[in-house]
């Protein structure tokens, strides 16, 4: 067991720490303002290697690997959860294609992707429902030469943003009835639709797509016909979650560090509130989740890297650390007392962040079946 | 262009200052924990030989004179696009002051061979003396600027060179080979890439000794230095709170003497 | 002669035709440590048509002038200058040089020192004699957070550069002492870069985060017309203007220039506080800066404990004519 970073890993944080604390800040006035992501972010982020850190060497990646991706996730989200939430959702667009994708579509599409040219997203919720993916309406039918796709999806991070889709939609019946396509947002009769307007993540684009008869070369299957369900799952499972897992990590420490500057630097009684006791436990309680949430992030990406499954993992560490953002950042605002509540600190920011992620790539009820299933596994008649 | 030389030095990381404590028996800092960073102006010396390598070629080379575990400030150097790094590393270097450094660090030059330009940051953000600069240009008899603000490079191989003084700045065209100092006005120093990273961790770190270098022990170290540290204290961040008393006018005029003595007007 | 003119040497900047004033202040310190040390106080005055300086020299406590009066002189350059003094410093073999912290004498120091090979100090606070007639020199590390004491013991000259303002000159008292020529005597070629154009300006607005001097109002300003004074002073430095929350609220400053941890983080050389309550969400956002000067009639305000001067009367009194007295500053 080796629980330390590399020294590459230590560089590589450093490197985005350095980035973050220049570059966003001077964004985060705005994202709040409008809920839009700084698009001019993307090319510099991509010249540091954050668009491209999981996608391989010749399709223009650094091919680091996903502890490296959560490394970097952390610390953009440590500064402003927002911009991980477009990136992760960014990655599972380039680790699709790279899973799934025939070499001519690699080529096509992850290159830019990892340079930053373009921006890149997986559509799969249904209004219908998003865990329920039997249970979706959209509908793709083949015609000719191409596929037509008929049906909304909703709640998708990047869908105004993002020039390509990953498509879900049902071929069939049944589970060998959902296929997975790449959509061009030209393509005829796509439409990115509705803006959500969030209350955090504000910077992290979320909308409606919207399909009307929307023609879909042939060519631009993703996978089988047929084998989409697999592709849902791998994606949001192993990229997803864990990615939603270190945009919470990286709120988390944000909270911490919050949190702890408030109590020491705030004086009542002629001495900082971290004197109390009261003040003391809550800094305990932030601190031990951080610690164990840093231990799930990162055990789950290690399994990705050294070629283990890591769903259940991925889904524990998800479920968990969004959790404990949001129990942190409410005790942060405890410790902020009626300043927490103000939008000058950031504690707020970070709590209204933290909510967004819980939902994202599945709720904690949707976790814990998962959870509940690998848990009861072993006490099978 | 044949060679850049930028000479970095490894400093305490400014964000963990409040850690330092001193040992009262040896009188000497401890610095234990304290991470080293590479002295933030030096990034912006090693942005401006970077940026003149694309447009004339050449390699850089990053010079810095510091323990052996200096390397791995050196390899963030290399991660930014420094070609490779020479660490001057020796026991007998150790206590040497701006002067001593200076001739270790004119030794470094010399061993590399011939320098067209050798930049430096203005000054460390650790000792601030910002003398090495001058007294390693005077070593290697070289011509040097300070304060730098502002460079172009003629299409004759000269470099005209915007330098800062009180209150504005002046201009000069110098002739390579040139020792120059350089502001965080100059530029923005590029951020560190991943490929970077990867591609450091195959560039070459010569570590040199005085074995190597050959410098007369009189000059360097300790026993070398000219200077000597006669005693040294911390000063605990505290503000004087000095009230000014007096009339109206009184007091106008010695906070205009203030601003004055604070280097504003 | 050069008998009395190997003691406490001065380097008398000048630019123009115009003295630094650090010049002056040094020999103010040069004299009393010449005083106490039985020596002779020498100013070395460099440039072209620049005689008439030496009488102000004089005048501030030098006992002797050396000027070095050359049309190669005229404009500062690096290395003639440092030629000059070096062959000066092997000529008289001065016991102490004393040089201003100014971007010329940075520049020009350890060059000087280099290349007679003896040690200088950067910066310098303080000065003092100790034992057998040794210059300590203390001297500000670690962004003032360490201060060390510097001795030379075993080269010569001992040389110091010194921040300006920090030493006192002396009042002007009409004295006739030597004034002596010296021969320039430079080569032809390697002098360095030649000067192009020499620019003064005023400074350029700064962004808040950047400028130099930050002068920042708060709830006691009280009015936009009293807010006026808070942006007159702070143009005059070519300072940017800060602020607490409520002058953002009444709206007599921008959101952005909000300082603290909601708003944005100054460490400027410089910060001036008027009319400022000084509660901990603005002070964490100025308390690095380098010096902090605050201005409040309520001599219980926060703020002082985080000021290095402080000036408890109505800010409307002072401010005016601080505003006066730094505009016939900057003219002179």
């Amino acid at each position: 067991m080796d629980f330390t970073f590399s020294e590459r890993e230590e560089m590589l944080r450093k490197a985005v720490r350095e980035f973050a604390e220049n570059e966003i800040p001077p964004k985060m006035e705005a994202m709040e303002e409008t809920g839009d992501f700084p698009e001019e972010l993307l090319k510099p982020m991509a010249e540091v290697g954050i668009a491209g850190v999981i996608t391989p060497a010749e399709y223009g990646g650094v091919d680091l690997g996903y502890v490296a991706r959560t490394i970097v996730l952390e610390e953009l989200g440590r500064v402003c959860g927002a911009i991980p939430m477009a990136m992760q959702v960014h990655h599972m667009g380039c680790a699709v294609i790279n899973d799934f994708g025939t070499d001519a579509q690699k080529e096509k599409y992850l290159t830019p992707l990892a340079k930053g040219e373009t921006m890149g997203c997986v559509a799969v919720t249904d209004p219908s429902g998003g865990s329920d993916l039997l249970g979706m309406k959209t509908t793709a039918e083949l015609k000719g030469d191409k596929y037509i796709l008929n049906g909304r999806k909703c709640f998708i991070t990047n869908s105004h943003t993002s020039d390509y889709w990953v498509v879900i939609a049902k071929t069939g019946e049944g589970p060998k009835g959902i296929s997975a396509f790449i959509v061009d947002k030209d393509a005829p009769g796509a439409k990115a639709a509705r803006k959500e307007n969030k209350f955090g993540l504000r910077g992290a684009n979320t909308g409606e797509l919207a399909f009307d008869n929307c023609e879909v070369p042939k060519e631009n299957l993703l996978g089988k016909e047929g084998g989409g369900l697999g592709v849902a799952i791998k994606t949001i499972s192993e990229t997803g979650r864990t990615g939603m897992a270190a945009v919470a990590l990286g709120i988390l420490t944000a909270v911490y560090e919050e949190a702890g500057k408030f109590a020491t630097e705030r004086v009542l009684y002629g001495k900082p509130i971290s004197t109390l006791q009261a003040i003391q436990f809550y800094m305990a309680e932030i601190y031990s989740q951080l610690e164990i949430c840093r231990l799930l992030c990162y055990r789950a990406t290690w399994l990705k890297d050294h070629g283990m499954r890591c769903d259940n993992e991925g889904t524990l560490a998800k479920y968990y650390t969004c959790e404990a953002a949001v129990n942190a950042a409410k005790t942060g605002i405890e410790i902020h007392g009626s300043y927490g509540i103000m939008k000058e600190y950031a504690i707020q920011r970070l709590f209204r962040d933290a909510m967004v992620t819980v939902p994202a790539g599945g709720t904690g009820e949707i976790a814990k079946v998962v959870l509940a299933r690998t848990a009861l596994a072993p006490f099978k008649k | 262009m044949e060679r850049i030389i930028v000479c970095l030095k490894p400093v305490p990381d400014p964000k963990q200052w409040d850690e330092v404590s001193m040992d009262p028996e040896t009188q000497t800092l401890i610095r234990e924990g304290i991470a080293s960073v590479i002295n933030p102006l030096d990034k912006h010396a090693i942005e401006a030989a970077l940026s003149i390598q694309g447009v004339l070629g050449g390699e850089v080379v990053l010079l810095s004179m510091a323990p052996p575990s200096a390397a791995s400030t050196l390899r963030e150097g290399l991660a930014m696009g420094a070609d490779r790094a020479v660490l001057l590393s020796d026991r007998m270097f150790a206590g040497s002051d701006t002067l001593a450094t200076a001739h270790v660090l004119a030794a470094g030059c010399r061993w590399l061979g011939d320098n067209d330009l050798i930049i430096c940051g203005n000054m460390s953000i650790d000792g601030s003396t910002a003398q090495v600069g001058s007294q390693l240009a005077e070593l290697l008899d070289l011509p040097n600027i300070m304060h730098v603000i502002d460079l172009d490079l003629g299409e004759d191989g000269s470099m005209v060179v915007t330098r800062k003084i009180e209150h504005g700045f002046a201009r000069l065209r110098g002739a390579l080979p040139l020792v120059i100092s350089v502001r965080k006005e100059l530029n923005k120093p590029r951020y560190t890439s991943f490929t970077g990273i990867l591609a450091a961790e195959s560039k070459e770190i010569k570590v040199l000794s005085n074995e190597d270098l050959k410098i007369s022990p009189e000059v360097i170290g300790i026993d070398g230095s000219p200077t000597k540290m006669a005693g040294i204290e911390l000063r605990r961040f505290e503000r004087a709170r000095e009230k000014l008393d007096g009339s109206v006018d009184e007091i106008v005029e010695s906070l205009a003497g203030r601003i004055y003595q604070y280097g504003i007007i | 002669m050069s008998g009395d003119m190997n003691g406490i040497w001065v380097f008398a900047e000048q630019r123009g035709g115009e003295l630094h004033e650090v010049s002056l202040e040094l020999l103010g310190k040069a004299r009393e440590l010449a005083d106490e040390a039985g020596k002779k106080v020498t100013a070395i005055l460099l440039g072209h048509d620049i005689r008439s300086l030496s009488q102000l020299l004089l005048n501030h406590g030098a006992d002797s002038v050396l000027v070095g009066d050359d049309p190669r002189l005229k404009t500062y350059r690096l290395i003639p200058y440092a030629r000059v003094m070096a062959s000066l410093v092997h000529t008289y073999d001065p016991e102490i040089l004393l040089m201003g912290a100014t971007y010329m004498g940075v520049e020009l120091a350890p060059r000087v020192a280099a290349k007679v090979r003896t040690g200088l100090s950067a910066h310098c606070i303080d000065l003092r004699l100790g034992e057998k007639g040794q210059l300590l020199q203390v001297v500000p590390g670690w962004g003032g957070g360490v201060i060390a004491t510097i001795a030379c013991p075993d080269h010569r000259p001992q040389m110091a550069t010194v921040m300006p303002g920090i030493m006192k000159a002396l009042s002007a008292i009409e004295r006739e002492d030597t004034v002596k020529e010296i021969e320039i005597d430079l080569p032809e070629k390697g002098l360095g870069p030649e000067v192009l154009e020499v620019k003064r300006e005023k400074p350029d607005q700064l962004p808040l985060e950047k400028a130099e001097v930050v002068v920042a109002g708060g709830w006691g300003i009280g009015s936009q017309e009293d807010w006026k004074m808070i942006e007159s002073l702070a143009e005059l430095f070519g300072g940017s203007v800060g602020a607490t929350r409520p002058p953002v609220d009444e709206g007599w400053a921008e959101e952005g220039q909000m300082i603290g941890q909601s708003g944005k983080t100054v460490r400027p050389k410089l910060y001036i506080g008027i009319g400022i309550s000084g509660v901990m969400h603005h002070v964490v956002g100025m308390d690095q800066s380098e010096h902090i000067i605050t201005i409040n009639s309520d001599p219980d305000a926060e703020i002082f404990d985080t000021s290095d001067v402080i000036v408890v009367e109505d800010f409307r009194k002072v401010v005016p004519k601080l505003i006066d007295e730094i505009r016939a500053r900057l003219k002179k």
